[in-house]
């Protein structure tokens, strides 16, 4: 009898669970987004308001899925996926870079914001850092890193031993620890170091982009693997704004390019 | 959801790391909390107002502070002053500062417990200031104290994980680190709880010992 009824439920799955996760949130009349504070991906102003390109962009596309406000919290990146599985948000729109483990965990959408690695260094790059692998090669160089980003995960993969990798908590606590040299070099995506470097308006500084030997990565929205029609919905909208311009004004004024989201695809980006 | 032994086996020697780090961090501590608690305890009981009102303002500062703005203050502030501290040292002096104030008022206890009579002896006797201390009231206020200062010991243990806040790898940093890259928090989390319930039942029953060694010579 059991067996039946998860039979049943299996079978039954694809159409009513999820047709529903859209349904609710169009009843409740939010969804709740994950966000970094990592401009330009994600913002959060003095007030609370919150802006930056990845939520702007899912804003507008929830909208036109009849579902009105998002609420974003803001979470670390390595939170941000077990979050989204124990169902604390549902959507990460954070700048989230897809990653062919990532795309196991997550049900990705098609790809938003594109951007190369870059590091922050201090002026005349001392220690001549070009690539991770530069950093794994040099026994005393820290680099640090937001925790559980794709950074983190670059340093690791090059050959950087754990005690080398610093995870930093937040784009000013790194830019801290930089001038402070706690660190040696800092890795962020480009623009996201290009905005940390305005605001701090630093001639000690000095930015390396884009690094040797790290692809241009894009993130996208990621949903819960059982939501997939929710994520094909979401496509749908995202794949007309592309194709009617309004998606390259929202990205292109932060600095994204619009034509690097629309040249690649999940398939690609996600090894499939 | 489901408990996975094979992720476990993977990430014990990860997570082993982080709470010798713990075990370290507590320990060097301890020591910085035990020492300082004496001198901060010392000087509030002097007669010498300049000495005993700022040590006092002191103390009321430190406990009347969180341990984690202190920590953030040693760490990223201190920094612009140029005392740039390792993360482990600016945590150990977070820690010890702050648990030296608790413990001060532990020693002060102690202190006041000796009978009068022991001071007025020491005075009849010729014996310095110093000595006093040294050798007539320190070694009778200590062993009744020993017991309330484990149990601070304890309390520093369970802190520790303040210290990811200031980039210290230790036991919960790590954990947090596994789970960020695997996508899995139950296993890494409930690992923490063992250990530190682990680890503070041992030291339950060290402090049991103390007491019944130490606690009794008082009467």
């Amino acid at each position: 009898m059991k067996k039946t009824l998860i039979a049943l439920t299996l079978l039954l799955a694809p159409t009513s669970v999820l047709a529903d996760t859209l349904d609710d949130l169009k009843a409740q009349g939010f969804v709740r987004i994950a966000i970094a504070n990592e401009p330009p991906f994600t913002a959060v102003a003095a007030d609370g308001t919150v802006s930056g390109a990845a939520p702007d962009v899912a804003r507008v596309i929830f909208k036109r899925l009849g579902v009105n406000d998002v609420v974003a919290s803001i979470s670390e990146y390595g939170a941000m996926i077990p979050g989204l599985q124990a169902r604390r948000h549902d959507a990460i729109t954070a700048g989230l870079f897809m990653k062919p483990e990532r795309c196991q965990a997550v049900a990705y959408s098609e790809p938003i914001l594109c951007d190369a690695e870059s590091f922050l260094v201090l002026k005349g790059n001392p220690k001549g850092f070009k690539s991770f692998a530069d950093i794994a090669a040099n026994p005393d160089a820290k680099i640090g890193a937001p925790g559980g980003g794709t950074e983190e995960k670059l340093a690791l993969e090059a050959g950087v031993p754990r005690d080398r990798v610093i995870v930093v908590p937040d784009g000013q606590s790194g830019l801290k620890m930089l001038q402070d040299g706690r660190i040696d070099v800092y890795s962020l995506p480009v623009l996201s170091i290009s905005d940390l470097m305005k605001k701090a308006n630093d001639p000690n500084l000095e930015k390396v982009a884009p690094v040797q030997g790290a692809p241009v990565y894009c993130d996208g929205a990621a949903f819960r693997k059982e939501d997939v029609a929710l994520r094909d919905a979401f496509d749908k909208e995202l794949a007309k704004m592309k194709a009617n311009g309004e998606f390259a004004a929202i990205v292109e004024p932060y600095g994204f390019s619009a034509a690097a989201a629309s040249a690649t695809s999940r398939a690609k980006l996600c090894g499939e | 959801m489901e408990w996975d032994w094979a992720f476990v086996a993977k990430i014990m020697p990860t997570l082993l790391e982080g709470l010798k780090l713990t075990v370290l961090i507590t320990i060097l501590s301890a020591f910085v909390a035990a020492g300082l608690g004496l001198v901060l305890a010392i000087a509030k009981r002097s007669r010498n107002g300049w000495i005993a009102k700022p040590t006092a303002m002191l103390i009321e500062f430190i406990r009347g502070t969180p341990l984690l703005v202190q920590l953030y203050f040693i760490f990223f502030v201190l920094p612009d002053v140029g005392i740039v501290l390792p993360p482990l040292v600016a945590g150990v002096i977070g820690m010890g500062l702050h648990y030296a104030t608790y413990t001060a008022e532990v020693y002060r206890a102690g202190i006041e417990n000796v009978p009068k009579g022991q001071w007025e002896a020491a005075r009849a006797t010729n014996l310095t200031v110093p000595q006093t201390w040294i050798h007539v009231v320190i070694p009778q206020a200590l062993p009744p104290m020993i017991p309330a200062l484990a149990n601070y010991l304890i309390a520093m243990f369970k802190e520790t994980p303040l210290l990811s806040a200031i980039t210290v790898l230790e036991l919960m940093n790590q954990a947090k680190s596994v789970a960020n890259s695997n996508y899995r928090y139950i296993e890494p989390m409930t690992l923490v709880g063992a250990f530190f319930l682990v680890m503070s039942l041992l030291s339950v029953i060290l402090l049991r010992w103390l007491e019944r060694r130490y606690g009794r010579l008082a009467k």
